[in-house]
This record gives structure tokens, C-alpha cells and sequence, in this order.
């Protein structure tokens, strides 16, 4: 993980002294809603349905086990013991009372962690593969990067109020784990011919009402000149994204309307900083900087080759299924990566309690050298276990509820926090997410489904990314009620799932009573549909959607046509 | 950075209730729109200082070649929350080398201070209920930045060894002396 300088703590302690100062003058009625609003966006703070809401940065999801019990000392001391792990990789806290927001900033900056730019028109979280520097399939570990943008774009002067928010992601893997296509802007990064480091550019990506997949913007740029590229692409949507509606505000809209002037427009503001700017060459990454950061991400010591373990025939069955499910291979011989589920009956998905924090925690330094990271589908990984440590993290895991076999199946569903906290969502996410898993309790049933990218959102914003689950579920708001519209052959850019594509929606929406099941239709259709060896979105895709209309429509009770066909 | 008493300030705008004016008279310190200023620059006397109005949605790069000749750009927030007048600002800077005053007026709160003064700003029209003393604190937090700016485009890890070590000392030695001032 990257190790903290001085600098790095002063700035953050800064900015926490920052925060505690407008809060003051907020509080003391000098600074008004309205201008407050802004500034607290910017450090994370979201007023919300019950409570100011937090959203803490985990940089490009890695979390160390000592941050991750200050997390649990702050879901217990200033919350209501529990905090909710989102789709970028961040953190949530729901229950926190406005006049302590500072304090909780001060508890943060001790452990190197923050709430900047979490929020707000900016650059936000730089979010990443949650096996970088361990997969099997890595090119180039993007963590590096990741945190020389992320130091970038911390409180960049010029890109603090865009149009819009502003999310990157960067992929170092030869699968896309981060669903890069579906950000403002998506980093894959490549070796060229010459073995040299690089980075394709795809700009315009982006969820909400106009789902759209990025464009390619560039095939390479020499990583030395990726902050100047950046520079390029952000002043571009800075000076002509639209301010005039907030729903065409992001740069996907802008992209889309412009088409290849944008891209000549990028183009040639990264040539004129270069060329002609006042020092323009002065963000050019050097070999030094690159180095000094790198120096943070190497192997644990202590990690080194091992021989496999042998199998062991005795072992329990549920054990196996665990491996099969929640363990997966490892750059290093004799290592794995392991994912502790924080999906299960009778948690909403990502959520976890201040005692399972700890629990995390513990697990991480016990077995993964202190390390962690948060997955872009909500659960936790351990990214340095021993192989032969597997059945002791087993055991463990499973006392603190974190092994439920069901990593990629269907109930390893994303769910945002939805109408039970979010006052934006037209409808609660939690109580469908919570059926669904109820539904498909059977973990036999939920093997032989296979992997199933089931994704909600409350609401249009997309928070859950339901556009690009192999079955989405958007609330909306129909008559003050609680409608479901269900959507099919989503794909984040995965290998499961395909290259990114928004999924198509299946019909007129659904009540709250017949959404979980339409799912279930949906799911029986593959069963009863499908070939040897097909996944669900393989089927879907053979089939199209038409197929899953009718077994899906068939469930409606209250929502059946007035008139029924024959 | 330079905070503007609008009582005192001699630049001056054109028009009024009754619209714009229809011949413009030179004399200095007049604030002018890019309407106004095309209807003039072809005459406008050697020496006689002038100055700009941008809107936010005005290209700079438009009136890049007579930059020499303006003594003042002003740049506009309509509000706060409207970022477009620090990529002006930044391309007056750093890519045109405009050496006036770039001025920041409309929606301009306190806590802009430090992204303002980092984007090449360096007068501000603070609005109307806000407190200049609130704005010189709100420059004062950061040790430093990783990112340059206009006033030294180079990044933190661009800066001589030992930059980092320095500011984070400064930063402290500030805080005990305005601890010992009090």
C-alpha cells in the first residue's frame, strides 16, 4: 500500500483543519446552507435521508487492516455501528450528526484517510481492479498510477467545480475488472510494441438516463504524459460541458454531441500545454516519481514462491465450494486472492457492522499481511494468502460471517443503499435485494445458475450500476409508488459478461411484490433455454430478450394488461 | 492578492440602465465588454489603460493578440459553483503569458481563495457579504500542493529534493508563530 509521507499526512490534516473551519462558520451561521453545501460535497458529506451521510475515500479500494479498524471505531463512536461499501470502491457511514463531521475527519486523517473530493463536480475516487499487483493476468500493476493521478487530481485548482463529477478508473489486467468503459474517463493500460508502458484512453463513459459506453480518445499515451493528457481532457470538458441542465452535464454528453471535434479539441490543447505553456512539460511523470511510489506497491516481505499444497481429500465439501467460489489464483506460486462475502440473508449487500470491520481486520492481518481491498461489487478481498493457509481463513471466515460461497453467483448481487437511506432513490433497493437472496438461499440452486451479474439501483443515478448487470433493477417512481423496471444483457467489460453494453429493458415496470418474480422467471428461462456449458449472459445473448418478455410478464398480477391476451 | 473595494476602484464599466452606449469616448479605466472592446481596438490610443470583460463562455484564445495591450481581464463567476473562469484564467497565465491584472468578479466567496490564487488571479471582487479576513485565512491552510500552478507549474515530485520536508516545516513554524501571536 502507498506509504504516507510527511507531506501526505500534513496535507491531509490540513485539509481535515480546513473542513473543521467551514464547519464552524457554517454552524455559527456565517457560512449559509447553500455555500456550505458545496464545500462539504467536496470533503464528502451528503445531507440524506435521515442523516448527513460520509463517504470516505479508499484509493483505488486499498485498505490497510489498521484503517479499516479506525472505520470500525468510527461506525461504533460516531454512527449506529455499521457502514456500507459502494460500487467506487469507497465507504459510507450513514448516522453521523453534522456537528461531529469534523471530529470524524480528525479520526481519519490519523490513520492517512479522507473524505476529499468524494463527492462534489470534481475528480473523484480513482477506482481500480480489487486484484491489482496479485492477478494472475496482470500486464501492469495500476496502482502506481492510480495514486500518482490521485495526487493529481487531489484539490487540482483548476478542475475543482466542472460541470459535473468526474469518474476515472484504470485497468492493468488483460480482463477489464474495473468496468472502465463505463467512466468518464477509462484507462487500460498496455505495452506497445516495444515493451514500453502506455495507456489507451477511452473518454465518455457514463450510467444515469443515456447509459453510454466510452469512445477511444487515444490508443496510447507513454504513461510519462498522462497527467498532460488528463490536463487536456478535463480543461476540454471544463470550458464546454454544459452548465445549463445538470442532467446533460457530464462529459458523455459532451462527447456525443461533438464527436470528433472533441477529440481534435483534446488533441490539440495537450499539444499546446506541451508546446507552448509556461513550463507545460512539467507534469510529464518522471522515472523518479514513478519509483517512489512504485516503491510502496512491491510483494509483502515475507511473500515469496511456495510449493501448492496438496490437496486434501478429507477436506469438507462446503470447503471446496468456498475455493471454487471465493478464491482465485495467484501471481505469486502458492498464494490466492480471497474474497470475504459481505453478501448475505439478512445484511444489505456491502454492508458490514463495526464488529465485522474488526473481524476483517483481524482476518487481514492473520492471514494477508495486514492488507484488504474493497471490490467494485461491494465485498472485501484479502489479496496475499497462503495457499495453505486457506483452511485455517476458512474457519475464521466463516465464524465472522464473511464465507458464503456465492462470489459471482446471483445472490453476490450490487445494491446501492436505495430509499431506506438515500433521498435521491425513487425506490428502496434493500428490501428487493433481500428477497432475491431469500429466493435463491439454496446454494445448490445458485451453483447450477452459475455466475449471474444481478445489479440495483434505486434510482436513475445508477449507483448500483444496474445498466451493466446481466439483469438490472432501476427504481422509479410511478404514481408515489415503488415501480421496478427490470432490464436484461447488461455487461460490464468482464469475461463473463462481455464487452460494456447498457442492457435493454423488458417491458412496462414491475410492482414491488412481483419484481423478485420476474427475476426468478427470468432466471427459470435460462434453466429451461439454455445449452451445454452456456453461462446465463451467454444464453441471454444466443436468445436475445425477447425470449425472457413473456415468462417475465407472465408474473404480473397487478401490473397484467387490463385487457389480457388470449 | 489584491481584494477590490468597489468604492475605490477606478476601472469602470460602460453602460447602464438605458443600455449600451453608442459611441465609446476613450479614457482610462474603462472595463470593457468584447463587444465594446471590437467596436475600439482598432483605434484605441497607445497607453491609454484599458481593460476586458470576459463572460465565462468567452474564449480567451479570441483575444490572445491583444493581451499585450489590456492593462485588466476581468473573469466572471455567475456563480461560485461555475468553474469555467480558472481555465480562463489559467490560459491568460500560462498560455498567453498575460502579465495585467486578472481579476476575479461576481458569485466570489472566501473559500475560492486558494484555487483562485493557484489559477492566476490575483484581484478579487470579493461578494458583497463577504469578509476579507475570512479570505486571506482561507489562503493559509496548505503546507503545499501536489499539483503546480500558474505560479510554478511544477508538480511536488518536480520540486528540488527537499521541497516537501521544507513546506511541511514552514507549515508548522507558521502555526507556532501564530500560536506565540496570540
Amino acid at each position: 500500500m502507498y506509504q504516507y509521507t510527511d507531506f501526505d499526512r500534513a496535507f491531509v490534516r490540513a485539509r481535515a483543519a480546513q473542513f473543521r473551519d467551514q464547519l464552524d462558520r457554517h454552524l455559527r451561521g456565517e457560512l449559509p446552507d447553500d455555500d456550505f453545501r458545496a464545500l462539504r460535497l467536496q470533503n464528502g458529506w451528503y445531507v440524506q435521508r435521515h442523516a448527513p451521510m460520509l463517504r470516505v475515500a479508499v484509493p483505488y479500494g486499498a485498505l490497510s487492516s489498521h484503517q479499516l479498524r479506525a472505520l470500525a471505531r468510527i461506525a461504533r463512536d460516531f454512527d449506529r455501528g455499521w457502514g456500507h461499501f459502494t460500487t467506487r470502491q469507497n465507504l459510507q457511514f450513514n448516522w453521523i450528526p453534522l456537528a461531529r463531521a469534523a471530529d470524524v475527519m480528525d479520526v481519519l486523517a490519523a490513520v492517512d484517510m479522507h473524505g476529499i473530493q468524494t463527492s462534489g463536480n470534481c475528480i473523484r475516487n480513482i477506482t481500480s481492479d480489487a486484484f491489482a499487483g496479485v492477478a494472475p493476468d496482470e500486464v501492469v500493476d495500476p496502482r502506481p498510477y492510480c495514486e500518482i493521478l490521485r495526487q493529481w487530481s487531489t484539490l487540482h485548482p483548476e478542475f475543482a467545480f466542472l460541470p459535473r463529477k468526474f469518474k476515472i478508473a484504470v485497468s492493468g489486467a488483460r480482463e477489464d475488472r474495473a468496468a472502465i468503459g463505463w467512466h468518464d474517463i477509462g484507462l487500460q493500460l498496455v505495452r506497445n510494441d516495444a515493451g514500453e508502458v502506455g495507456f489507451e484512453v477511452l473518454v465518455g463513459g457514463g450510467m444515469g438516463r443515456t447509459p453510454i459506453i466510452g469512445t477511444r480518445a487515444s490508443a496510447f499515451v507513454p504513461w510519462q504524459q498522462i497527467l498532460v493528457y488528463l490536463e487536456a481532457v478535463v480543461r476540454v470538458y471544463n470550458r464546454y460541458g454544459r452548465r445549463d441542465n445538470a442532467y446533460k452535464a457530464r462529459i458523455k454528453i459532451l462527447v456525443k454531441a461533438e464527436g470528433q471535434r472533441f477529440f481534435d479539441a483534446v488533441q490539440a490543447e495537450f499539444r499546446a500545454i506541451l508546446d507552448r505553456d509556461v513550463d507545460g512539460a512539467a507534469h510529464i511523470v518522471t522515472q523518479a516519481e514513478l519509483d517512489r511510489v512504485a516503491a510502496s506497491f512491491t510483494v509483502p516481505q515475507g511473500v515469496r514462491a511456495e510449493a501448492e499444497p496438496a490437496a486434501d481429500p478429507s477436506a469438507p465439501r462446503a470447503f471446496a465450494r468456498w475455493v471454487q467460489r471465493n478464491v482465485r489464483g495467484h501471481r505469486v506460486p502458492g498464494y490466492r486472492a480471497v474474497t470475504l462475502s459481505l453478501k448475505r440473508a439478512g445484511l444489505p449487500p456491502g454492508d458490514a457492522t463495526d464488529g465485522q470491520m474488526d473481524a476483517a481486520a483481524d482476518l487481514a492481518d492473520r492471514y494477508s499481511h495486514g492488507e484488504l481491498r474493497v471490490t467494485h461489487q461491494q465485498n472485501l478481498v484479502l489479496p496475499w494468502v497462503r495457499a495453505a493457509d486457506l483452511p485455517a481463513l476458512w474457519d475464521a471466515a466463516r465464524a465472522s460471517g464473511f464465507a458464503t460461497p456465492n462470489v459471482g453467483l446471483v445472490t453476490d448481487m450490487i445494491a446501492c443503499p436505495g430509499g431506506d437511506y438515500c433521498a435521491l432513490a425513487n425506490a428502496r433497493s434493500i428490501p428487493v435485494a433481500e428477497q432475491i437472496t431469500e429466493r435463491f438461499a439454496d446454494i445448490d440452486e445458485q451453483e447450477d445458475l452459475g455466475e449471474v451479474d444481478l445489479h440495483i439501483s434505486g434510482c436513475i443515478n445508477s449507483c448500483g450500476h444496474h445498466h451493466s448487470g446481466h439483469i438490472g433493477i432501476l427504481g422509479v417512481d410511478k404514481d408515489g409508488a415503488e415501480w421496478y423496471q427490470l432490464t436484461l444483457g447488461g455487461a460490464d467489460g468482464s469475461s463473463r459478461s462481455g464487452a460494456p453494453t447498457p442492457g435493454k429493458v423488458i417491458g412496462p415496470s414491475f410492482a414491488a411484490d412481483e419484481i423478485a418474480d420476474a427475476v426468478e422467471a427470468v432466471l427459470d428461462t435460462y434453466r429451461a433455454r439454455r445449452q451445454a456449458g452456456e453461462s446465463f449472459a451467454d444464453t441471454v445473448r444466443r436468445l436475445g430478450i425477447d425470449d425472457f418478455k413473456a415468462p417475465a410478464n407472465a408474473v404480473r398480477r397487478s401490473t397484467a394488461p387490463a385487457s389480457a391476451a388470449a | 492578492m489584491n481584494f477590490i473595494d468597489p468604492h475605490r476602484d477606478p476601472w469602470r464599466t460602460l453602460g447602464g440602465d438605458d443600455g449600451p452606449p453608442v459611441s465609446i469616448t476613450p479614457a482610462a479605466h474603462l472595463l470593457l465588454d468584447l463587444n465594446q472592446w471590437h467596436a475600439v481596438r482598432a483605434h484605441w490610443p497607445v497607453g491609454l489603460a484599458v481593460g476586458l470583460k470576459l463572460a465565462n463562455d468567452q474564449d480567451v484564445e479570441g483575444v490572445a493578440q491583444d493581451l499585450p495591450r489590456l492593462s485588466l481581464v476581468a473573469l466572471h463567476f455567475p456563480k461560485w459553483v461555475d468553474g469555467r473562469a480558472y481555465s480562463q484564467a489559467r490560459l491568460l497565465r500560462a498560455r498567453w503569458r498575460f502579465a495585467g491584472q486578472v481579476r476575479a468578479t461576481g458569485d466570489v466567496l472566501v473559500d475560492m481563495l486558494p484555487l483562485l490564487h493557484r489559477t492566476g488571479f490575483d484581484a478579487v471582487v470579493l461578494r458583497a457579504d463577504q469578509r476579507e479576513d475570512a479570505a486571506r485565512r482561507a489562503l493559509g491552510f496548505f503546507p503545499g500542493h501536489y499539483q503546480g500552478d500558474v505560479h510554478d507549474n511544477r508538480p511536488l515530485f518536480a520540486q528540488p529534493a527537499g521541497t516537501a520536508s521544507r513546506l511541511v516545516a514552514d507549515a508548522a513554524q507558521r502555526f507556532v508563530d501564530e500560536g506565540a501571536a496570540i
